[in-house]
């Protein structure tokens, strides 16, 4: 099997906050923390998936949670990935599918095919689980699947695989007439979460614990929803490129103190730079919102790139797993449970009721038209990676509805009639093409041609802005 | 096709290359036609709430253009065909579209759909992934939702004896298709897998009704010929998503196979399965909807603990298929950015080597320009099982 | 008096214009070859040899294009965007969309006439397509690149691909050669598929008329026909198309000078 040779290092990437500098040995530290667990066997550790709502949970029976997507966006950021990529494809795996995914299936494949961890694995390797929990959602065909293809090499690891939809944005249908039984069915699968982890670790469920750390969490979610509305601030103290190291704790930590904590300080250092007029660039000229897709996380370099020309990123879509709990309607309840499946509501149908009021809108389409104006955004950068259609399909037809229910910025131009008159204009925006982790679709050139036009042209609309 | 007197395949071919000519005919006549997407979508309350049933289909010969605007290009490229064709007017005749939870393609781009084309009527049916007691509850709820959402729309409650009577139709139209499959177990095959393929892409065009007379059209004909007009050749499989054109089955007859069976979408796995008649119709059309319906994206859970057992049990129905249908080796045709299918190519390939059954996996884009790059390649697989 | 430089190093055409306060002095094209540097002290004295102007008359270079950071003697670098719609604001002021057909990319503008740029597109991999593929399918046709609009033009019977992907349309040309096709109805039906690429490429980010096209491609009038026929329009054409980012380089160096 051909083993390439690991691709040249990256820059490292410079972080403007203190706390996202101290994401990296964090994340070290857990890897090699399930490795130690697995080793001790004293805690069961379980492969899974970010943003189920089911850490708490995980953590009430003292399960150590396995972030599988972690892992490959690790081997990604380490720019070695592509070894395990080609083991999947040697499989019959298409390059095409989701790419974490075949990451971790060419990693198992290979670890367990030598039943040890394959040479000079990153950051130690994926341990070996004790079982799976997948999700079947109504967000990810990959996440259903890819554990059943892994379990192929590893047949003695069972599944679990739990469901948990919400219901999509329909125009002309009320959401709330369909909560009551979404709500009982996502119920009934955190509960038989739950009865497969008793059996699994043979342990009771705590439920005064569960509540507890569902309060931890729900704590923690309003925490971070303040800190991250303090980066509306001009200059603007962190950056999405930061923003793609405090992730960590949001997706992979939830339900611990030491997110609640990370999150404390990252506020404190937050106000203090905004006290003291520190933004994450120098002389801010421009504030960009990454509208959409997740990052290239081999050129986390390209957010110092934006910065070096001025741009800011005040704001992101993705990673921002939380939303203010006291504006969802969330009915009280004693059962940490039925808490939990509320407040997956609650997020996921967040912006319905603001799209509904503003004509040609729509959920995703009114997150951006509300940050847009919350944190002063000029441009909106999208990245489309080609194996993920979980977060990347429908980007276009956003930006496209954006444009044509919202347009903010005043020119003046001469008409057809040689007349000067004043139109308004969309928001300008750019799309970044490669992958989360396949870096051979990736080209540093042209990622940084596409940046330098952009810029170039909020350099231009604002010189040409009509007052 | 095979006889020149005109004989009802000219009728099926009309329906296929003119394909919603019958329905706008209809709509002329005051009938609303209601566009569906995939094989999650319970037909039975489309037909039982007065309206009719449309499934949309792409066209492998029509460069995607007008969809490339407003969709990704890294979508399911069956599907983008079908949103280029549907943006580009094709579909306007239809009152209405529904699409189901089948795929990420589809819950993502639902919005395109939606906000972008001109009809009147959409909804999104909601499947879930899982098959346990929860969520039949809960997929019971949400065709129920379906139910009174179409009905609110066509001004007409939709009763139980209107669904008794839609599952009835349907249930036979599958017992007709089952039929005409069965002329494929001869050797050679009474029926071309070109014209069964047709037949079936026709049916699924027309109202219930009119499909089913024409599936008895068919089995007339075909029944009457007493000899087959094909060659013997290897008796071929087609395993895959939806493949609502002939293109690959011409192909693989053109080269002397005979596709004989299939798990397709357009084939098998819309047509086999019956719905339970006696109990709720509602939760019966769920139990069909979600656990016959033979799709990969829906997860079964490994009850066997063992790899050989999961597969066995995931993958039965090729197994089932191949020995009735008597087959002598297997095409695995996935589409390019297909999730559900393309993670289980491994575990496919598995089962049919316990099945011992050469495969040919095929991974193609849709669309009629890579037909001679698949040409070599089933050529050669043809020749190699041939031997 | 002011002598400026715009030089506009493409991945396979370098381009320069040379102007002063009247207007421009002389232009030159090369191929780029495998040496952006060399190439783009070539382009500079063959413009100073064509402008009748030495080394020591020049006030200021703006360089652009693919091989920009390699033209190690400009005063500045711009994107090429920015500098095709200020060359084509000179040229034809009543633009506001311009459709560059370049040999790697084809970029969309969007633009107000006076050279400011308001949003822009760049053909991916698997969206737009470019010119590359016209040169590919000349040499397999063995013919010049500059014939092949001509020949596009004389096509009786258009091949129809049938797909939209530029990877696979090239494969589909090659395949319909066997199928005994004219080079004529080949080319046309290339041209036909490759317009209907970029036209999506552009209704991407909104069109509005007067469109030019620009770049090498637009020196294809097979292309540029197919393209009004889709569009079912004129579409404008400059006189030298491909010198349009060389030229608004050269007008964004005079202008440099007056800040």
């Amino acid at each position: 099997m051909a083993e390439e040779q690991k691709e040249a290092k990256p820059k490292k990437r410079m972080t403007a906050t203190k706390a996202a500098a101290s994401i990296g040995p964090m994340v070290k530290e857990f890897i090699t923390g399930t490795l130690q667990a697995k080793a001790e066997g004293k805690q069961k550790v379980a492969y899974t998936f970010i943003v189920c709502h089911h850490e708490e949970i995980f953590r009430a029976l003292d399960v150590i949670p396995v972030w599988t997507e972690n892992f490959a966006g690790i081997c990604g950021a380490k720019r070695d990935a592509e070894r395990f990529l080609q083991r999947a494809e040697s499989l019959g795996l298409s390059r095409s599918l989701c790419t974490y995914a075949l990451c971790g299936i060419g990693f198992d494949q290979w670890r367990e095919e030598l039943g040890q961890m394959p040479p000079e694995a990153p950051w130690g390797g994926q341990v070996r689980p004790d079982f799976m929990i997948s999700s079947g959602q109504i967000l990810c065909d990959p996440r259903s699947k890819w554990y059943q293809a892994s379990q192929q090499f590893m047949p003695d690891v069972p599944i679990y695989n739990i469901d948990l939809p919400y219901p999509l944005f329909q125009e002309n249908r009320d959401h709330r007439e369909a909560l009551g039984y979404y709500h009982q069915y996502i119920v009934k699968q955190l509960r038989g979460l739950v009865a497969f982890l008793e059996e699994q670790t043979k342990k009771k469920m705590n439920y005064d614990r569960l509540r507890e750390l569902v309060d931890l969490s729900d704590r923690t979610w309003n925490l971070i929803d303040e800190t991250y509305k303090l980066r509306r601030a001009a200059p603007c103290p962190m950056g999405t490129g930061d923003a793609m190291n405090t992730m960590v704790p949001i997706n992979f930590m939830m339900a611990t103190q030491k997110a609640y904590d990370f999150f404390v300080d990252l506020k404190k250092e937050l106000e203090e730079k905004i006290a003291k007029g520190e933004g994450e660039v120098e002389n801010e000229k421009y504030r960009l919102m990454w509208g959409g897709g997740l990052p290239a996380w081999y050129a986390l370099n390209d957010f110092n790139y934006f910065n070096s020309k001025g741009a800011s990123f005040p704001v992101e879509t993705t990673y921002r797993m939380v939303a203010p709990l006291h504006e969802m309607d969330i009915p009280e309840t004693k059962d940490p449970i039925e808490h939990l499946a509320w407040r997956w509501l609650g997020y996921w149908t967040f912006w319905y009721d603001k799209a509904k009021k503003r004509p040609g809108s729509e959920p995703d389409v009114e997150r951006l038209i509300n940050w847009i104006e919350e944190y002063k955004i000029d441009g909106v950068v999208m990245h489309e990676a080609f194996s993920c259609r979980t977060w990347h399909v429908g980007l276009i037809w956003q930006l496209h509805q954006l444009a044509k229910i919202y347009k903010p910025i005043p020119v003046y131009m001469i008409g057809k009639d040689g007349q000067k008159g004043k139109v308004y204009r969309e928001l300008p925006s750019l799309i970044l093409e490669s992958d989360i982790i396949d870096i051979t679709s990736y080209s540093e050139v042209d990622t940084r041609n596409k940046i330098d036009a952009f810029v170039e042209t909020l350099e231009s609309i604002r010189a040409n802005r009509a007052t | 096709m095979i006889d020149k007197e005109n004989n009802i395949f000219d009728t099926v071919k009309n329906y296929y290359n003119d394909y919603g000519f019958r329905a706008k005919d209809l709509k002329r006549e005051g009938k609303k036609f209601i566009g569906y997407v995939c094989s999650f979508v319970p037909l039975e309350i489309i037909t039982a709430s007065g309206s009719l049933p449309f499934r949309v289909r792409g066209n492998i010969h029509e460069p995607i253009t007008k969809g490339d605007t407003l969709l990704e290009t890294i979508v399911c490229p069956y599907y983008r065909s079908v949103f280029d064709l549907s943006v580009k007017g094709e579909y306007d005749f239809l009152s209405g579209l529904v699409i189901p939870h089948g795929c990420d393609s589809m819950v993502r781009s639902f919005s395109a759909w939606s906000y972008g084309l001109p009809f009147s009527y959409f909804h999104f049916v909601n499947i879930p992934s899982v098959c346990d007691e929860s969520s039949f509850e809960f997929f019971d709820a949400e065709l129920d939702a379906f139910r009174k959402s179409l009905g609110k729309f066509t001004g007409k409650a939709i009763t139980e004896e209107h669904l008794r009577q839609a599952i009835r139709a349907y249930n036979e139209n599958r017992d007709k298709v089952r039929a005409l499959y069965e002329l494929r177990k001869a050797d050679p095959p009474l029926i071309s897998g070109t014209e069964l393929t047709m037949t079936l892409t026709a049916g699924s065009s027309l109202p219930i009704e009119e499909s089913n007379d024409l599936f008895d059209q068919v089995l007339t004909e075909v029944k009457g010929r007493g000899k087959s007009p094909l060659k013997k050749g290897p008796r071929i499989f087609i395993d895959g998503a939806c493949l609502d054109n002939i293109e690959l089955i011409k192909l693989v007859e053109e080269l002397g196979g005979n596709v004989v069976a299939d798990t397709i979408c357009n084939g098998a796995r819309d047509h086999f399965p019956k719905t339970d008649v006696g109990g709720d119709p509602i939760h019966a059309l769920a139990h069909r909807y979600l656990d016959k319906i033979n799709c990969p994206k829906t997860y079964r859970a490994n009850r066997a603990g063992t790899f050989e057992g999961d597969i066995a049990n995931r993958f039965g129905d090729v197994g089932t298929y191949a020995r009735e249908f008597r087959v002598d080796g297997a095409i695995l045709y996935v589409y390019k950015y297909c999730d559900p299918f393309g993670f289980e190519v491994p575990a496919r390939k598995a089962y049919y080597q316990s099945l011992n059954l050469p495969l040919l996996h095929l991974e193609d884009i849709y669309s009629a320009g890579t037909i001679s790059q698949l040409r070599t390649r089933v050529q050669a697989f043809l020749e190699m099982i041939g031997q | 008096m002011s002598f400026v430089l715009g030089i506009d190093i493409g991945s396979a055409q370098s381009k320069g214009v040379a102007l002063d306060d009247q207007g421009p002095l002389g232009s030159f094209e090369c191929a780029s070859g495998g040496n952006f540097k060399l190439t783009a002290e070539k382009v500079k004295e063959e413009l100073f040899s064509r402008a009748g102007r030495s080394a020591d008359n020049i006030s200021r270079t703006v360089a652009t294009g693919y091989g920009a950071k390699l033209v190690i003697f400009a005063d500045e670098i711009k994107s090429d965007i920015v500098c095709l719609a200020k060359g084509i604001s000179s040229l034809l002021p009543s633009v506001r969309t311009v459709i560059d057909i370049g040999d790697l990319y084809t970029k969309v503008l969007r633009t107000d006439g006076h050279g400011s740029v308001h949003s822009f597109i760049l053909s991916g991999k698997c969206a737009g397509g470019s010119g590359r593929i016209l040169q590919v399918i000349a040499k397999v046709l063995q013919v010049k690149v500059d014939e092949i609009g001509e020949l596009s033009l004389k096509s009786k019977k258009r091949v129809e691909f049938n797909t939209g992907c530029a990877v696979f349309a090239e494969t589909e040309a090659i395949s319909r050669l066997s199928q005994e096709v004219t080079k004529e109805d080949l080319l046309a039906g290339l041209h036909r598929a490759l317009g209907a690429q970029i036209n999506n490429l552009a209704e991407r980010i909104g069109v509005e008329q007067d469109i030019a096209m620009t770049g090498g491609g637009a020196r294809d009038i097979g292309l540029v026909q197919a393209l009004k026929e889709i569009r079912g329009h004129d579409i404008l054409v400059p006189p030298i198309p491909h010198m349009t980012a060389a030229l608004g380089a050269a007008l964004i160096a005079r202008e440099g000078l007056k800040r």
